[in-house]
């Protein structure tokens, strides 16, 4: 999965350390460190960040003056100021000198995030930032839940949905996500799938007799487990998110189409012995 | 769960459709169900959670979901339940429960609204509860709109 690239500016050893550990649970990815002016241009015409953090003191020019050196290599250059002062002059001269956003020091994880999404947001794209920030998470729990809760291991797929429907043949727990971003998961599989997995989550043999009420009711409940995991884990990670989910509501049936044309929406396939299970995790558009 | 929580659901049904151009809908039946809810062709799911927490679902048939998108779009003629038409009822679905959440507040309880899920299929059966849940029904002009809410004790 491709990183969002990030790079560091700062003469100060420990602020580039906080930088780089504040990034260091996400989807960003420290690329370079560059501790003055020289070393700041010269490791972005080699790195090619897609977002720059720059200091205001620097020992060899200042951030504005370096910013206009990486600005004459790359004018679509990202650059947020991270600086001890935050005045009117001084954003305005920054402006000037195209630096995006600005941001005083001691920075927050969720000022810094947030603002490197946002600038990120017009450099790589929503899709980008939706999926390295969030359905890759998703993938993962989703992984990680079926050893938990089933016991079995899968393969994970995750690709983005071209179309604005998906299929259900069998059974889809659909559960609201509220906060910011708003969205939905959708987990879904077909009947066999369904009865599969959740004797093997009540601990059942195959041959047992599991009524349809229970082995729905146990799918509900999986994907209740995993929509709550990932997003406990996105809030731990944007800690201004307070992304919180919905009770689900279950669809049953064969031929049912679900319908979002007003999502971005991911499609993760997880591959197992009992089937595939399907997860679509979908955003509303323009946060 | 508590009836006077199907009001804030009501209002907001009569107090949103004739705001898009539709007559004042009348209710025309309220039942408490314990069986999954069937769907009439299209349903449309909306979660709510803070403090309370459930689920809110407008079940109808798809000559409902036509007549009521054509009308939201001014008057053009739906012939297909195309995305254009789905995008209509989604966005109704998201207007009439982000209003009933105002009301909602307004007895005290706040709720966060997720996106809407549009679902369409003949048959299929949506479970929104492990209890009773109830059910509302309401006529815009001759076509029936179901309001199953569901709240978690």
């Amino acid at each position: 999965m491709e990183k969002v690239k990030v790079m560091v500016v700062d003469d100060s050893r420990i602020s580039r350390m906080m930088v780089s550990s504040m990034l260091a649970k996400t989807n960003f990815e420290v690329c370079a460190m560059a501790e003055n002016s020289a070393e700041a241009v010269a490791l972005y015409a080699k790195t090619k960040p897609d977002v720059v953090t720059m200091d205001m003191n620097l020992p060899d020019a200042d951030g504005i003056e370096c910013t206009r050196r990486i600005h004459a290599i790359d004018p679509k250059a990202k650059i947020v100021m991270i600086s001890a002062m935050k005045d009117a002059k001084l954003i305005m001269q920054g402006r000037m000198a195209g630096i995006g956003s600005f941001l005083q020091k001691p920075v927050s994880t969720n000022e810094l995030i947030d603002t490197l999404m946002i600038m990120c947001n017009e450099n790589v794209g929503a899709v980008a930032v939706y999926r390295e920030s969030y359905v890759t998470t998703f993938a993962k729990v989703l992984q990680q839940s079926l050893v938990s809760i089933f016991g079995i291991q899968s393969e994970i797929e995750i690709s983005q949905n071209e179309e604005s429907v998906l299929h259900v043949d069998g059974v889809a727990a659909v559960i609201g996500i509220v906060g910011e971003p708003k969205g939905r998961v959708a987990l879904y599989m077909d009947s066999e799938t369904m009865y599969s997995l959740s004797k093997a989550m009540l601990g059942m043999d195959p041959q047992d007799d599991l009524s349809a009420d229970e082995a729905e009711a146990a799918i509900e409940e999986a994907g209740n487990i995993i929509t709550g995991r990932a997003v406990s884990r996105i809030n731990d990670v944007f800690k201004d998110k307070e992304m919180r989910i919905t009770p689900p509501g279950t669809v049953i049936g064969s031929d049912i189409i679900l319908s979002n044309p007003e999502l971005i929406s991911f499609n993760v396939v997880a591959k197992t012995s009992y089937g595939n299970v399907f997860m679509n995790v979908g955003f509303a558009r323009g946060v | 769960m508590d009836v006077k929580l199907v009001n804030p659901f009501i209002d907001a049904f009569t107090t949103v459709l004739p705001q898009m151009g539709f007559p004042t809908p009348q209710r025309t039946g309220m039942t408490v169900n314990n069986q999954n809810a069937v769907s009439q062709g299209v349903a449309v799911i909306v979660g709510f959670t803070k403090e309370i927490r459930g689920n809110v679902v407008y079940n109808m048939s798809e000559d409902t979901a036509k007549f009521i998108a054509s009308t939201m779009m001014m008057g053009m003629p739906v012939e297909n339940f195309d995305e254009m038409a789905q995008s209509a009822i989604s966005e109704m679905s998201n207007m009439l429960t982000a209003n009933a959440a105002t009301n909602l507040t307004a007895l005290g309880l706040e709720v966060d609204i997720s996106t809407p899920s549009l679902t369409v299929g003949s048959d299929f059966q949506i479970k929104i509860s492990n209890e009773q849940y109830l059910c509302v029904v309401m006529d815009i002009s001759g076509h029936q709109v179901e309001i199953d809410i569901a709240v978690q004790q």
